[in-house]
């Protein structure tokens, strides 16, 4: 046996995967050559680090809770058969301070949310949905073979009214990946997703004012431009709003909203 | 009505069995996606599946290793997807040669990892596992972090016994290059 005919079987036997003849010609191997005994005991090394980074790693809290809330059960309860838990088993979730409490948040928010007058959902938060629906596959992005080919569909889609606005990320090494003409409450919005290797970044551009920023946006104010941004967040995502005339951009992603709200004024600023 | 509580014992008792295996999960998902959000999304799609298709886990068999096939195709069907999705732009950089995002962003941002990561060490095997390619980071994954056998991680990736030896074996070689002076040198300097 020569030595790279030993490597796989080295890698075997660490792994406790051999037996019989193999093993003994593996270990015989070993025992005569030192250089091999070396790679047998760096890779056991490696292994046994690999484990233990696996070891110090556990699923994030908040996934648990997401998981756990996602099927109504809780994993630790008794596994008990009693005629009464069969019945009281549909209702469980009520029983859980944490679940109870949940409930009437889900109940009662949407509730206080109806009886509110003249209150309708802001267009910047329904953007975020159709990035949820993007991010889940639901919407498919029309693809293009390049840039200028994407916006000239675009701006064909909107008769001309308006152009997306762009940004040139490569910087972070996003390019515009896709993006589609999305209709609500019959407004039309135009959304542009760049991509790379890391957080994606989905800019929607659309007519409007600043009145169709949220209620909870903080507001930041660029004197010397006098240009307003709005920032807000919903589940994963965080955005920035800006306005150049009747133009809004809304810049919607996952990565931190003081790195979103730098990438807008950058924007802003080079118009 | 009866028949459906019963089901409705089964798929219980199987998500709490499946819970168990929820950190091994994450700890796939996560060097898989590179991305700890993607990781969740990963997860949690996992277990939505495997619970809408809970007839066809068969009790007494290996429920970690039932996850973990759910957790790899829906991983590749997504992976694929994504693929295309990105494939756009004339010029885009590629997967394999783009730097990895949060090396580029200037913030004290703490990137990817969201969990702990206890020591230098772990964070430099982290990072080697994360450059290592698709085709031996799965097997050194399964069999390293999550003590599967061969024939277990082969059932997993539906591949033969002998081709997960050989990719754990060169997945090994490269994560050593890529280690080079971290691991093994308590043994050096005896």
């Amino acid at each position: 046996m020569n030595c790279d005919e030993a490597r796989e079987l080295i890698t075997a036997l660490i792994d406790n995967e051999l037996s019989g003849p193999e093993r003994s010609l593996i270990e015989g191997h070993l025992k005569e050559c030192s250089r091999c005994l070396r790679v047998y005991e760096l890779e056991r090394a490696l292994k046994k680090e690999i484990h233990s980074v696996g070891a110090s790693m556990s699923a994030p809290a908040e996934l648990k809770r997401k998981i756990i809330a996602n099927h109504g059960l809780l994993p630790n309860d008794s596994q008990s058969s009693d005629g009464w838990i069969r019945i009281v088993l549909p209702f469980r979730p009520l029983l859980r301070p944490a679940f109870g409490l949940a409930l009437l948040v889900i109940v009662l928010l949407p509730a206080i949310y109806l009886l509110k007058p003249q209150h309708t959902r802001p267009i910047s938060v329904a953007a975020l949905e159709i990035q949820q629906k993007i991010m889940d596959g639901e919407l498919s992005l029309r693809t293009a073979k390049n840039r200028n080919e994407l916006r000239d569909w675009q701006i064909q889609a909107v008769n001309d009214e308006f152009m997306p606005m762009e940004y040139d990320l490569s910087s972070i090494r996003l390019q515009p990946a896709g993006g589609l003409v999305q209709d609500i409450d019959g407004r039309k919005m135009l959304v542009t997703v760049y991509s790379g290797n890391g957080p994606s970044i989905t800019c929607f551009t659309f007519l409007g004012t600043e009145q169709d920023a949220p209620e909870d946006a903080t507001v930041f104010l660029d004197q010397k431009r006098n240009i307003k941004f709005y920032t807000f967040s919903r589940n994963e995502y965080n955005a920035v709003l800006h306005r150049e005339g009747n133009v809004l951009c809304l810049l919607v992603s996952d990565m931190p909203a003081e790195k979103l709200l730098a990438l807008a004024r950058g924007k802003a600023e080079q118009a | 009505m009866a028949r459906t509580r019963k089901t409705q014992d089964e798929r219980e008792k199987l998500f709490r069995e499946a819970t168990v295996h929820l950190d091994h999960l994450y700890r796939v998902a996560f060097h898989l996606a590179k991305e700890p959000d993607d990781a969740q999304d990963l997860v949690q799609e996992t277990y939505l599946r495997a619970m809408s298709a809970y007839e066809q886990f068969t009790p007494g068999t290996n429920l970690k290793a039932w996850l973990t096939r759910i957790l790899y195709n829906f991983f590749f069907d997504h992976y694929r997807d994504r693929k295309k999705w990105i494939s756009v732009e004339d010029g885009y950089v590629g997967e394999k040669e783009a730097l990895d995002y949060w090396e580029m962003v200037p913030t004290g941002n703490p990137g990817p990892e969201g969990h702990t990561l206890t020591s230098e060490m772990n964070a430099k095997i982290a990072d080697a596992l994360r450059k290592l390619p698709e085709d031996f980071r799965g097997p050194v994954v399964l069999v390293d972090m999550g003590d599967f056998s061969y024939a277990e991680a082969a059932e997993v990736l539906s591949c033969p016994v002998g081709t997960i030896r050989s990719r754990i074996s060169r997945g090994r070689k490269l994560l050593q290059k890529y280690l080079k002076g971290y691991v093994g040198a308590k043994e050096e300097t005896k």
